[in-house]
């Protein structure tokens, strides 16, 4: 057992208990008919009663152990396979929050969605449906031949071949289905894509009016996903007829013979009788193992999918160091970074130095790596080449969690989950009180408009968290790094939709924390406040220094602060 | 006066089984030729499959016993006759059920997700997207793989029930009412144990529901979730919520398991009660071995039938689970905006008069909004955030409804025109760039599907994304991914201005469109849009002063209410520097 199968092993004994649950109840499945037959041919034939009578009893008696041993085994079960899709999930999810950002790369959202989902489903009910009737079928088959033979060789000659033949038949059904399987799980994931790039871009659908456009998308997912649905179905329910027409044949067999040997002499009606029983159960038997093989197709086509999951290996981590230096300048010494699946470097040997507590401004043009630099810094991605020092340390090969405790990250787009505004702004600082939340909001100049809500902290979010506009989502994104206290604050352009006013009154109170802070921005007005501006050019800086030197040389600082004018904002200069 | 932003309120919901069930029909009978041809071909099986056990007994009793080699051979060619059938037409009940059952899944998820486009933006903005998502995957899949075998199993379950009934009443009365016994016993435990599982199988839905609303969220949030090295916290909720997920997978699979088990013993009582009974009976000559041996292969074929029909009620109600999650969505109101008004041929004029606008009650974001724009005007709106500007543009696009006051688009109350049919006359740079897992090339074409490359590339030009979008890889062939990574937002923006541009709409919005964008790029860009803008009512929304110097007319707003109106000099103060 490899893989996702693995997970099984601590259920070793319960396992057991469930299947010697099963065969208990097959004992006395199989045990009736001779009961039967001892019955007709010791009690009828011989006119006794008692015999019978007696022979009828052990048979109810019998039956209803059978019962409790088959609750027993359904509690079981169900306890094994929803532990085991448990355990599956749990895996999977510390698998998936230990993804660097590149290794999110290998899978799409949605499929990691229905991995963890509905392939959990299918895998686990694999697991229960073996644990109920997966032996129950076989063995029932391998009983059911043996006790023919043992009742009458010769009749039962046919069942030898027949069954051997229609189980290998079956098994290779399996290994074919489980690819188609495979494709059938695809298409879901092509339909689970459609459906979430719908529901995050439902406002720019509306607003171009492609309602038609994206019925059409979905409907090519949704018919492929049908087509394959139905092969595959096909496949599968054709296998019961050609095994019942098989199986079928075998009863008329038996019957001639059957007559041939009672001619002779051979044979007497109750064998007859007891073997076609056993040849009716057992075709029952490989009727239910189809659908076992459905299930167990299914469940291997899933557990591969699981398995690329699982099986992406942790980044090595190089020897950790568990100090961080809180003091020394924070230096990017000859940086190459490649954004994963890009061709070209966005940052090319790039150094620069901010000494620690400093206001750091990155400008450049669109596209020229301003946000690939901060992301370095929490090692949301190693560079090609080159080093990130904090306090002359190598961060490459300090504590990852240590680092990261230590950065407030405030990202391009504000993220916020669904749930109130306390929760989100807590999310930085999870022991945080209100006060600290009420402090950290007010830094963020936030705290008046939330205060204004008619359920103030409390105020629910969605997932998008809409009803706030731009600005406010941007503010409590900054609330949220600002409760941790950070050392470094790593500010990706995240001021853009506040007006001057507010941003100057945020960049003011957030410097007086005591933080090293990189601020990347579009406007000269916030780099003005920095103690330091780098400007990125052709991924190097290509000149840094404080406003007052940049202005002074021709550079493309200079022409940045040409293109704004003296004051940026045009709500500002209403003077209002 | 009914608010639309808030509407979200439903239909009375159907909660009942049947109702339910009906509605599932439905999708069913849209195929009912083929639904009737399967139903004949399942009759015929289920006739079949009477027949072979009484062809056996027969042979058996009267010509094996009886020692006649002629008439047994003849009975064992019908017998193959009958065998041979059967297979042929299980098969084509197959094949057809397959296609009806798989094509009705289709259109119910096709009919979701057309629903779901009818929706106004407020459903969405409240909702997780990933529990929206389960609805599609995994409660849809749920019914998908019943429906393929409910209905043949039922439909074969009632006739072979019925046929197998009347064929033992004309063999032996009494033996028959011994094998009834059983019935209201399975219905007594039947009850029992759909009262536990039915309950729990919504409950499983809705926690699968829930944890894929969680792992949508989480993943979406990962750089967060990461640099506030927040896996643990983010794996506990997981967890709880994985945890909810496995106690109501438990105690459904627990007790529907109970239904074969309990359909055994009931199936061994009886054949036991049978040979007990039918021992006597033959003890005292009313029945022949032969009569018990048919009655107990029909007492089989009785109970598997019953056996059938109870797990597929079982079934039944775990898609019905999923079903009603579907049929709720369906059932929630479409929007307004998409029911009423038709067509109207926009000119350009656009009138605000008293608008008042709230998301939630108790908190106006617009308060007494007037204002005018002549066609071909470029309106700026400034102001702090969360001073409404993008509210204003959200009732322009008809995404809401103002809940006082009217937007006349000349003259026409915008309720009288669809939304989508306005909306088709604007085109959009919207605050979130929204990217789709398609080329460069087809992500800006979405502005105008029939455009040509050609068109496309000229848009991207006016952008000023030709350069970057030429430096990529493969160029305009270039796959973007859904989260955008590769490019940078401001890259994601002049996409998105390329798309406006390929739009050539009659009315301009633009919200934030260049924020990320750096001051020299926009400068470019400017030329494009102010030359986009010419003859067309355009709105702006920007902090920056070089994006708004050309507006006609300029808006300050402040706390929803309109703070300033005029001219570029009146309101903001100063010439062109």
């Amino acid at each position: 057992m490899n893989g996702v199968l693995s997970l099984l092993k601590p259920y070793r004994l319960k396992m057991a208990a469930a299947w010697g649950l099963m065969l208990l109840e097959l004992a006395v499945e199989l045990v009736l008919p001779i009961l039967m037959a001892k019955m007709i041919d010791d009690g009828i034939l011989a006119g006794d009663l008692d015999t019978v009578i007696r022979w009828g009893a052990i048979m109810i008696g019998l039956s209803l152990f059978s019962f409790a041993a088959g609750i027993t085994n359904s509690f079981i079960a169900a306890r094994i396979g929803q532990n085991y899709g448990y355990d599956i999930r749990k895996k999977l999810i510390e698998k998936v929050q230990s993804f660097s950002f590149a290794q999110y790369g290998h899978f799409d959202t949605s499929t990691l969605i229905t991995r963890m989902t509905n392939d959990v489903t299918q895998l686990q009910n694999a697991v229960f449906m073996s644990l109920r009737i997966m032996l129950r079928a076989p063995l029932m088959i391998i009983f059911g031949t043996v006790m023919a033979v043992y009742v009458h060789f010769g009749l039962s000659i046919v069942l030898l071949i027949t069954v051997p033949v229609m189980t290998i038949f079956m098994l290779w059904m399996m290994s074919r289905g489980a690819r188609m399987f495979q494709r059938v799980q695809k298409k879901l994931d092509k339909v689970n894509s459609v459906m979430r790039e719908n529901l995050t871009g439902i406002r720019l659908i509306k607003a171009f009016v492609r309602s038609e456009y994206e019925k059409t998308r979905f409907q090519q997912a949704g018919t492929a996903l049908m087509n394959e649905t139905i092969r595959v179905i096909r496949t599968f329910e054709s296998i019961v007829p050609i095994l019942l027409l098989v199986m079928n044949s075998s009863l008329i067999f038996i019957l001639w013979f059957g007559f041939v040997e009672m001619q002779n002499g051979t044979a007497t009606t109750g064998e007859i009788v007891a073997i076609i029983n056993y040849a009716a159960r057992i075709i029952i038997s490989l009727s239910i193992f189809t659908f076992i093989t459905i299930a167990f197709a299914r469940g291997k086509a899933s557990a591969g999918r699981i398995d690329e999951v699982l099986q992406i290996e942790e980044e090595k981590l190089k020897p950790v160091t568990d100090t961080y230096p809180k003091e020394g300048a924070i230096e990017f010494d000859r940086i190459t970074f490649t954004y994963p699946g890009g061709t070209s470097p966005v940052l090319n040997e790039l150094t620069m130095t901010v000494k620690r507590g400093e206001m750091a401004a990155i400008l450049g043009e669109t596209g020229s790596g301003k946000s690939a630099l901060l992301s370095l810094i929490p090692r949301l991605y190693e560079p090609d080449s080159g080093v990130v020092l904090i306090g002359g340390r190598d961060i490459s090969r300090m504590n990852m969690d240590l680092l990261r405790r230590e950065i407030g990250f405030v990202p391009q787009e504000s993220h916020l989950f669904s749930g109130s505004i306390l929760d989100n702004i807590r999310w930085g600082k999870k022991d945080a009180t209100e006060e600290e939340v009420v402090e950290a909001a007010r830094k963020a100049q936030i705290h008046e408009t939330i205060e204004a809500l008619p359920d103030g902290y409390n105020t629910v979010i969605g997932q998008k968290g809409v009803t706030l506009s731009g600005g406010q989502k941007q503010r409590i994104s900054i609330a949220r790094a600002l409760i941790r206290k950070p050392d470094i604050l790593l500010l990706d352009d995240s001021t853009s939709a506040l007006d001057v006013k507010t941003e100057t009154a945020l960049i003011d109170a957030v410097t007086e924390e005591e933080c090293t802070i990189f601020i990347v921005t579009q406007k000269i007005s916030t780099a003005q406040l920095a103690d330091r501006i780098f400007i990125i050019e052709d991924g190097k800086i290509s000149v840094s220094g404080t406003h007052a030197e940049l202005a002074a040389e021709d550079s493309l600082y200079k022409r940045l602060m040409e293109s704004q004018g003296r004051k940026e904002d045009a709500y500002e200069q209403t003077g209002r | 006066m009914n608010k639309q932003g808030a509407n979200l309120k439903t239909k009375p919901k159907i909660t009942n089984m049947s109702g339910t069930l009906k509605r599932l029909a439905g999708y069913l009978m849209k195929r009912k030729a083929k639904l009737i041809l399967t139903m004949i071909m399942v009759a015929l099986s289920s006739v079949l499959a009477l027949a072979g056990p009484f062809i056996i007994g027969v042979s058996i009793d009267d010509y094996i016993a009886a020692g006649d080699e002629r008439g047994l051979l003849w009975l064992l060619v019908g017998l193959a006759f009958v065998y041979i059938s059967y297979s042929a037409v299980m098969f084509l009940q197959n094949y057809w059920m397959a296609d009806i059952a798989q094509k009705s899944v289709y259109e119910l998820r096709d009919d979701l997700f057309r629903h779901f486009h009818m929706l106004p933006i407020a459903f969405f903005d409240k909702r997780r997207h990933g529990e929206l998502m389960s609805r599609v995957t995994n409660d849809i899949d749920n019914i998908s793989s019943t429906l393929n075998s409910t209905i043949i199993q039922i439909g074969s379950g009632v006739l072979t029930l019925a046929g197998s009934i009347v064929v033992m009443v004309y063999l032996s009365p009494i033996l028959t009412a011994v094998t009834l016994i059983i019935i209201p016993l399975m219905f007594l435990g039947m009850k029992w144990i759909t009262s536990r599982t039915g309950p729990k199988f919504k409950e499983q839905q809705r926690h699968l529901g829930d944890l894929n609303g969680f792992i949508e969220e989480a993943i979406s949030s990962r750089h967060i979730v990461k640099m506030f090295s927040r896996e643990d916290e983010m794996i506990a909720d997981f967890m709880e919520k994985n945890g909810r997920l496995r106690e109501a997978g438990y105690l459904a699979q627990a007790y529907s398991g109970f239904i074969p088990k309990l359909m055994n013993v009931l199936n061994n009582s009886s054949f036991a009660m049978i040979a007990l009974a039918g021992g006597i009976l033959a003890l005292k000559g009313h029945a022949t071995v032969g009569t018990i041996v048919i009655f107990t292969e029909y007492a089989r074929q009785f109970t598997r039938p019953l056996n059938d029909l109870a797990n597929q009620y079982n079934t039944l109600l775990s898609a019905v689970a999923g079903a009603e999650r579907v049929f709720d969505i369906m059932d929630t109101d479409k929007a307004i905006d998409e029911s009423t008004g038709g067509h109207h041929h926009i000119l350009g004029e656009v009138v605000f008069q008293d608008v008042s606008f709230s998301y939630e009650k108790g908190k106006e974001t617009l308060s007494d909004v007037s204002f005018s724009a002549l066609k071909g005007e470029m309106i700026a709106l400034i102001g702090p955030t969360g001073s409404g500007k993008t509210t204003i543009m959200n009732l322009l696009a008809r995404f809401y409804e103002p809940d006082l006051g009217s937007i006349l688009f000349d003259g026409v109350d915008s309720r009288e025109i669809s939304g989508s049919d306005l909306r088709r006359q604007m085109g959009f740079v919207l605050q979130d760039t929204v990217l789709f897992e398609e080329t460069v090339m087809e992500n800006i074409r979405y502005g105008r599907l029939d455009a040509t490359d050609e068109e496309v590339v000229e848009a991207a030009r006016l952008a000023n994304a030709h350069a970057f979008i030429m430096k990529m890889p493969d160029g305009y062939a270039a796959k973007l991914s859904q989260d955008g990574s590769g490019i940078s937002q401001g890259q994601r923006q002049l996409i998105a201005i390329a798309r406006a541009v390929l739009a050539d709409p009659v009315l301009l919005i633009l919200d934030e469109a260049t924020s990320s964008i750096d001051t020299m790029t926009e400068l470019h860009i400017q030329e494009a849009l102010s030359r986009l803008m010419e003859g067309r009512t355009s709105f702006v929304i920007a902090h920056r002063l070089n994006t708004i110097r050309r507006a006609d007319q300029v808006i300050a707003l402040r706390e929803g209410r309109v703070e300033a109106i005029g001219t570029y000099k009146d309101v903001v103060g100063i010439e062109n520097a």
